[in-house]
């Protein structure tokens, strides 16, 4: 099956600094891939060059065969790329359901003078996003708050709102940067079984960050392990466990003790 | 019933004949003279204060920027609506709307020649660039041959009139608040949450900084034509940054983020100075207390983001009147859209 995300040989620095240097990846379709590596060691950075938040100074993305080189953010959310973030960024003083609808811009096609007229093709499309929006709440058992401020979520439901909006951009591929950070075990393995129901019924292909090992080996099919900007290595979950360079790199301070989520 | 009161064309009708209804017993109260001459000459300053304020609140309240200049796009309004009006000899009543459509214009192109190099910077940094903008045009005002330099227009035909006045504001409430309750008024307000996320979530956001800033800017424009044929003069200095800092005063009074409180806030700051003249010497003193008190009291402005909508309160009465009625009493729901 053709790679939905095919990134070849992608590098940026910042000033002399070698932020991320080689670095490729083919996702397929509805797959699952754990973006690891110690701290700076450029995971977020490989983020933000996917959604062209930083332009790489080499080397090329293509998603689902189109080239996202040079385009905005924006157009690359449009193409099929959508990310939730480290430390969330949800619009905290509008509601749930709002925040969803945000994402849903691009869905709607009424122009600013349907829209400033109220004409009805501006009636239809609302009344069909405020459907899909609870729809889509729904099946993260959110309905009830969908009226409530984002900000007044506890934090795993700001987490989960975050995945909700991303998937409401109806990407192909979903950015997942820390999903379970500052979450405890049982919230943890909650957002497992999160974020397989959405690589199954959404059709998405998966890219996660995470520092929480038992979350990155219980789900993740592929690990790439990152340290000083290079792939130092990538592989099945238990061939990575395995790798004397990841262990010394990371793994193996961490080892033996309770994987900790920062 | 509920289901009456939540659908569009019940409300759309209910507010129309509100709308008109206000109007009709504004001019009742002229004509029967509860309204002095005075009184009524001050509906007109309350009008198109409500329309800088509400442009305004699209820029500093929904998108969350704060630009010090919008004294300056009413400058330019007033002056592009007064040249067309002088320049022009049309019956009255098609000369000032077109006069206003030409201010709205020209101040909305301003706007966005203004706005595209100035949004490229946020917060403090913009505050000064619109500042320097706003007086920019107000020193090329001074010093153009047309439009007639430090003395200014005079003779521009009286045409404002509290009608005229009363169908711009409710124009541009109509507009201002369609587009903020559209998908392209979710973009607006999603800049001022989150730029970054909203540009993650597919938002093109210079784009809708710019029209935000257009739109706002145009709306200025209008206010600054019904100034031009209400004084029937235009001089530059009375576009200064206190003119600019005034409107913002009243924005931030009214609520940043709300509509409803900016014309609550437009019409009881454009009073409060008159009401006041009864303290003589004391009168600037007890307005500047005011402000101090309400920004310490309420300090997210009289009404917050509360948005006011006839038909949802209405339904919120009915309900609890239906409740008072089977005796459990509260709970008046008044959601929707």
């Amino acid at each position: 099956m053709a790679a939905v995300l095919d990134v070849s040989n992608l590098g940026i620095n910042f000033g002399g600094l070698q932020a991320l240097d080689d670095f490729n990846i083919q996702v397929r379709s509805r797959e699952i891939v754990g973006l690891i590596g110690p701290n700076g060691a450029g995971k977020t950075t490989v983020f933000n060059l996917l959604t062209n938040v930083y332009h790489p100074s080499k080397g090329g993305i293509s998603l689902t065969g189109r080239n996202t080189l040079g385009k905005a953010t924006h157009e690359v959310t449009k193409y099929g790329i959508a990310r939730t973030f480290q430390n969330i960024r949800l619009f905290k003083s509008l509601s749930v359901i709002d925040n969803v609808r945000i994402a849903l811009h691009n869905s709607m096609t009424y122009s600013l003078l349907e829209a400033c007229l109220r004409l009805p093709k501006y009636w239809r499309q609302e009344a069909a996003a405020t459907k899909f929006s609870r729809e889509l709440l729904g099946v993260f058992g959110m309905e009830a708050v969908a009226d409530a401020p984002a900000g007044s979520l506890p934090y795993g439901a700001q987490r989960r709102l975050e995945i909700v909006r991303a998937l409401a951009t109806n990407p192909k591929v979903l950015l997942l940067d820390e999903p379970a950070a500052g979450m405890n075990p049982s919230e943890t393995s909650e957002l497992m079984g999160t974020i397989r129901g959405v690589r199954d019924k959404f059709e998405v292909a998966i890219i996660l960050i995470e520092h929480d090992m038992s979350l990155v080996m219980g789900i993740c099919e592929r690990i790439i392990v990152l340290n000083y900007g290079l792939i130092i290595a990538q592989g099945e979950p238990d061939e990575i466990r395995n790798n004397p360079l990841v262990v010394e790199a990371y793994l193996g301070q961490q080892r033996g003790s309770s994987p900790c989520s920062r | 019933m509920s289901a009456l009161f939540k659908s569009n064309p019940f409300r759309y009708s209910l507010n129309a004949v509100s709308v008109a209804g206000l109007y009709a017993v504004i001019m009742f109260l002229i004509e029967t003279g509860v309204l002095n001459r005075y009184q009524a000459l001050m509906l007109i300053p309350i009008g198109f204060n409500i329309i800088l304020a509400v442009s305004l609140n699209l820029t500093a309240g929904f998108l969350g920027q704060l630009p010090l200049g919008h004294a300056g796009f009413m400058s330019v309004g007033g002056y592009a609506a007064a040249l067309f009006s002088m320049s022009a000899s049309l019956p009255t009543n098609v000369e000032l709307p077109l006069a206003l459509a030409v201010g709205w214009i020209v101040a909305a192109a301003f706007g966005l020649v203004i706005g595209l190099p100035a949004l490229r910077l946020k917060g403090d940094y913009l505050a000064i660039i619109t500042l320097g903008f706003g007086e920019i045009i107000r020193v090329i005002i001074l010093n153009l041959k047309f439009t007639g330099g430090a003395y200014g227009l005079k003779g521009i035909g009286r045409q404002t009139t509290v009608t005229w006045v009363y169908i711009c504001v409710v124009i541009t409430l109509f507009i201002i608040g369609a587009l903020i309750k559209s998908r392209h008024g979710r973009a607006i307000i999603s800049i001022r949450e989150d730029e970054i996320a909203a540009e993650a979530s597919g938002i093109p956001t210079t784009y809708y900084k710019a029209l935000a800033f257009t739109v706002s800017a145009g709306f200025a424009g209008v206010a600054g034509g019904l100034y031009a044929h209400y004084l029937s003069i235009m001089d530059p200095s009375s576009f200064g940054f206190m003119r600019s800092a005034e409107i913002l005063v009243i924005v931030v009074l009214g609520g940043l983020g709300s509509i409803f409180g900016s014309v609550v806030s437009a019409i009881a700051l454009t009073i409060l100075p008159e009401a006041l003249r009864g303290f003589s010497d004391y009168r600037m003193v007890i307005y500047s207390l005011l402000l101090v008190a309400v920004m310490i009291f309420k300090p997210s402005g009289l009404c917050g983001r509360y948005e006011f909508s006839l038909g949802d309160t209405i339904d919120g009465l009915c309900s609890r009147i239906r409740g008072a009625l089977s005796g459990k009493g509260g709970g008046g729901d008044g959601g929707g859209s």
